[in-house]
């Protein structure tokens, strides 16, 4: 498939997903397939914050990077740790060792084929959800429209992650804010006869 | 659907001052994005009672207040049709749908008015209300911009609902900029000066605003603040506290 084909039926499909049959780890796994398939990086991953703000795993492309997501877990070091915690991203980082910033994941990396990474942030209104780690079996620096792409995909999967509670339960939420509009309607009235037959005035707290 | 737009969107909702309340900022980049003159956002309560929610500047509130009025307009349409309603030449519309809303809404400034139903599949909970000061239909763009923003004010919306306690509305749901129940308190007070249902003290209150050529809330604000009520005896609507009610 070319590029811009694979790109639109991602987009479409994350639209759909906005809908129904929503599954957040289906939507990056497939965020993380076609990251591979269509720019130039070698293994792409998907780390997300619990509510408690810990990172932990969601979806990888392949074992070898879901080796090293966990990893970066349990040492608490790695681009995707540090991503998150700045909500910077990480591009065309080279893997060394030794290497200082990385001391345990460069080497874990490298032993398993990896030269470089990227690391981008998944960020909305100024909160950092998560991040999608890029990872290259080369050195060298990844075209900007490929990270451009990618942004582009990690920010609808992020938006799609956020609006995925409301999706799900839009019939129950709109039954029970159609609900709560009528009973507040009707305090409302109440509070209107009340005021007139008791010639009380309305408290203005409770005017509006 | 096109995502350049929706994470524009998201753009601007997050560049929005934090200080209003979100009904206000949906409606302000609901105006914004879409580059027309106002927005506004109308909910159906199970009674089928049109409520607004917000809206960017004082006409697109008045134009909402004026479909309460009346019981007719774009956005009852929308809320209840099928279809995004466009009417872009308000002036020499031929539809004749909305024979005593067009003159007023003319008379509002709004030239061309538009309204898209809030829903995700068969849940609905009403329209986004936009309008323009000069005529003209939207573009291929501004059509599927108003889609979209429309989807995403109904889940912005259903988001804020949710976590709310039953029966109750979610505290971001209030506020100024929000729901104005000064309605329906007048038409409490109404209904007791008047010794008849609810439904017919609003049905009271609308007919009085429109013939007294006054929008419902400031009629409502009025009835609230005692300086207009309705004497049963005459049927009239009078300046002043009127008499006092005996019984409680």
């Amino acid at each position: 498939m070319a590029r811009e084909q694979l790109l639109i039926a991602t987009l479409v499909e994350l639209a759909d997903n906005l809908v129904d049959n929503f599954d957040v780890i289906d939507v990056l796994t497939m965020l993380s397939d076609r990251c591979v398939e269509t720019i130039d990086v070698d293994a792409a991953g998907v780390m997300l914050a619990s509510p408690g703000g810990e990172l932990q795993f969601i979806a990888s492309s392949s074992e070898s990077m879901r080796v090293l997501e966990l990893f970066q877990i349990q040492v608490d070091e790695g681009p995707c740790v540090d991503c998150f915690k700045d909500g910077l991203a990480i591009v065309d980082r080279a893997l060394t060792d030794p290497d200082d910033r990385w001391p345990r994941f460069s080497p874990m990396a490298l032993a398993l084929g990896f030269k470089s990474v990227h690391c981008l942030p998944m960020r909305l209104r100024g909160r950092t959800i998560g991040a999608l780690n890029l990872f290259r079996t080369e050195q060298g620096s990844i075209d900007a429209n490929d990270i451009a792409l990618a942004k582009g995909l990690a920010d609808v999967a992020t938006i799609a992650i956020l609006q995925h509670q409301t999706s799900i339960n839009a019939r129950t939420l709109n039954d029970q804010l159609s609900k709560a509009l009528n009973s507040r309607i009707i305090i409302e009235q109440a509070k209107g006869m009340i005021s007139q037959a008791t010639q009380c005035d309305m408290p203005p707290l409770l005017l509006g | 659907m096109s995502i350049d737009r929706l994470i524009e969107i998201f753009g601007r909702l997050a560049d929005h001052d934090s200080g209003e309340s979100p009904s206000r900022t949906l409606c302000n980049v609901a105006a914004g994005f879409t580059e027309l003159s106002g927005a506004g956002i109308a909910l159906y309560s199970q009674e089928h009672q049109l409520t607004s929610l917000g809206t960017s500047n004082p006409t697109s509130h008045e134009l909402l207040d004026l479909e309460m009025v009346l019981g007719e307009g774009p956005c009852t349409d929308a809320s209840l049709g099928e279809d995004a309603v466009d009417e872009g030449h308000l002036e020499s519309s031929t539809s004749m749908r909305w024979l005593a809303y067009t003159p007023i809404a003319l008379s509002l400034g709004a030239c061309a008015v538009f309204a898209f139903p809030l829903r995700i599949g068969a849940v609905r909970l009403g329209a986004l209300s936009l309008y323009r000061d000069q005529r003209g239909e939207l573009t291929e763009l501004q059509s599927s911009d108003c889609y979209l923003m429309a989807s995403v004010v109904t889940r912005a919306v259903l988001a804020m609902q949710a976590g709310a306690p039953p029966d109750t509305l979610a505290a971001q749901l209030e506020g100024e900029g929000s729901f104005d129940f000064t309605t329906h308190q007048a038409a409490g007070m109404v209904a007791v000066q008047g010794t008849m249902l609810i439904g017919d003290a609003m049905l009271a209150l609308r007919s009085r605003a429109f013939s007294s050529n006054s929008t419902l809330s400031s009629l409502a604000g009025r009835v609230v603040s005692r300086s207009v009520h309705f004497d049963p005896s005459s049927g009239e609507w009078l300046e002043g506290q009127g008499r006092r009610q005996g019984g409680l």
